[in-house]
């Protein structure tokens, strides 16, 4: 073994496409197949829909006085029907990079390129659903409930106005979709085993805050900053914890390599 | 000659297992390697360090003069389908052949169609219910229709037929011939491609051990048949690389000989017969035939 370093070829290498067109490549790889991203959560949405739907119309028509529209929507605003939705979007995003990782890799796409068009996707999804959201809040909205009294894309949670209720769905599509990140990126890293760890590691932090805030007598405190803080308050504050995990799933992600 | 591929030192360890042990190599521009060895020798793992999907624990790697690792513009002119290639699960045939293009700046469509045609690949169907062969024809019509200027294939023809195999073997030469590319061709399954490869890498418990032009190594070794005695006054202190007899008859593998020892050796009533690359590749990494073949 010689230390000399190797030499280089005659031949030049030709420059690799731009970023935006690598990156592009790869959010299209994500929707190339659009059933488990977008077919499947929506269907499900549909069904939850029809479900409400049914359960508003039993109601009015057991009342049957046609006042209680108002009551069936007062009763509905604490609804979270549309919640599963968001934490089906931590599974897409488990899926979408499980399935395509090691096939981006055999096809020459590095990580980082991977990783940021992953990202990019991941981004532009939470957009597109957050506009969903909201056609169908104002649908909901300007006919009371789509005449029934349901409020699925209204819940309080969301927020009264257009635009409040825009940012905290927004917010809550990217928390969930980049939690999904490091679950992702620790399942190609370490499969299964790795995912039980991470499990039990969150579980025992979770644990230990709780105990930490009871120890502390600081519960009061905790609920009252809620309170005053608000839904778009708290939606605002998970972008931090938001890109803390986006952070982390490129930390996790950049030494995984593909499995048989 | 240009090298695209050049390793000094390449090591890649893991806990119990050092599955590349200290290679340097050099592949040459255009033509086609064979990367030949065991299930387990360390082909898979060389070919992933090349392309930059593992790391290395020691060593250096050039491939078009640049590391690899994390190397948009290396990476976007290598293409590495492996044995096991995993596709996203709910992708169609169609999927998969879809995206492909658009990572394999030298992508031939026309080619691509001819060779779904030619392996009868099911467009439609999902890549779960493929068989083995299919799957392993997915993985060819990329390496082919993606000309990208070095392609890896790792046994890319587990589970194909005969049919399928010499169909795989045409279209290689044919393309190959009109659009010269590094190809590396890893399979233990020597016979069948001897005649196509240009340059010979065998790897054995990670370590290199030939590295030689494929017509010099053809030549490289001869079996002498004879009496026993004969034999061994013949054979006498050379190399020997695999020795078999049965009663009073020998068979003797030895090292290369030179035609005046070709001579003497018929002078003495021995008879002379060439050696396979696989047969030679059997002796070389210290196992029988019948080993062998079941490993395979």
């Amino acid at each position: 073994m010689t230390a000399d370093t190797l030499h280089l070829p005659a031949t030049p290498l030709p420059a690799a496409p731009s970023l935006g067109r690598r990156l592009g490549n790869v959010v299209r790889l994500h929707l190339a197949n659009p059933a488990t991203i977008v077919v499947i959560p929506l269907s499900v949405l549909a069904v939850v829909f029809v479900v409400m739907m049914a359960i508003a119309g039993m109601i009015l028509i057991n009342a049957g006085d046609s006042t209680t529209v108002e009551k069936v929507s007062t009763g509905f605003q604490y609804s979270g029907a549309g919640f599963y939705i968001f934490v089906y979007m931590l599974v897409v995003a488990i899926q979408a990079m499980n399935a395509t990782f090691t096939y981006a890799l055999g096809l020459g796409v590095t990580r980082r390129d991977y990783y940021l068009g992953s990202a990019l996707t991941f981004v532009l999804l939470s957009l597109a659903f957050t506009v969903f959201f909201a056609v169908m809040g104002a649908i909901e909205d300007a006919t009371n409930g789509w005449g029934l009294g349901v409020r699925m894309f209204t819940s309080v949670y969301y927020g009264d106005a257009v635009a409040t209720r825009f940012v905290v769905v927004l917010c809550a599509f990217l928390f969930f979709f980049f939690a999904g990140t490091v679950f992702a990126a620790v399942f190609v890293r370490w499969k299964a085993m790795g995912l039980t760890l991470l499990f039990l590691v969150l579980a025992l932090l979770g644990v230990g805050a709780a105990f930490l805030v009871t120890i502390t007598r600081s519960w009061d405190a905790f609920w009252g900053w809620v309170n005053t803080t608000g839904y778009v308050g708290i939606a605002l504050w998970s972008l931090l914890l938001t890109a803390v995990m986006g952070v982390a799933g490129w930390a996790l992600l950049r030494r995984a390599t593909p499995r048989g | 000659m240009t090298a695209v591929v050049r390793t000094r030192g390449l090591t890649r360890e893991y806990k119990e297992l050092t599955a590349v042990d200290d290679v340097t190599i050099e592949l040459e521009e255009n033509r086609i390697h064979g990367l030949l060895g065991r299930n387990g020798a360390g082909k898979t793992t060389l070919m992933s360090l090349l392309t930059g999907q593992e790391f290395a624990t020691r060593g250096e790697i050039q491939v078009f003069g640049q590391d690899p690792v994390e190397n948009a513009a290396v990476l976007s002119q290598v293409s590495f389908i492996r044995e096991s290639q995993r596709y996203p699960e709910d992708f169609q045939v169609r999927h998969v052949l879809g995206t492909a293009p658009r990572f394999l700046p030298h992508w031939d469509q026309a080619f691509a169609d001819r060779l779904v045609a030619d392996f009868r690949l099911p467009l439609k169907r999902r890549i779960k219910k493929l068989s083995r062969g299919q799957l392993s024809a997915v993985g060819v019509v990329i390496g082919l229709a993606g000309r990208a200027p070095l392609t890896f294939f790792d046994e890319p023809y587990l589970g194909l037929d005969a049919v399928a195999r010499q169909l795989f073997y045409d279209r290689l030469l044919e393309d190959y011939s009109e659009n010269p590319r590094t190809i590396v061709l890893s399979t233990h399954l020597i016979d069948e491609v001897a005649q196509l490869l240009e340059h010979v890498i065998v790897i054995d418990e990670g370590r290199i051990v030939v590295d030689e032009e494929a017509d010099a190594l053809r030549g490289s070794a001869t079996t002498v048949v004879g009496r026993r005695a004969d034999v061994d006054a013949f054979v006498g202190a050379r190399e020997v690389l695999g020795r078999e007899g049965i009663g009073g008859l020998a068979s003797v593998t030895v090292a290369g000989l030179s035609p005046d020892e070709r001579r003497a050796a018929t002078a003495a009533g021995l008879e002379l017969a060439p050696v396979s690359l696989q047969q030679l590749v059997v002796r070389l990494t210290g196992t029988t035939d019948t080993e062998f073949e079941k490993s395979a």
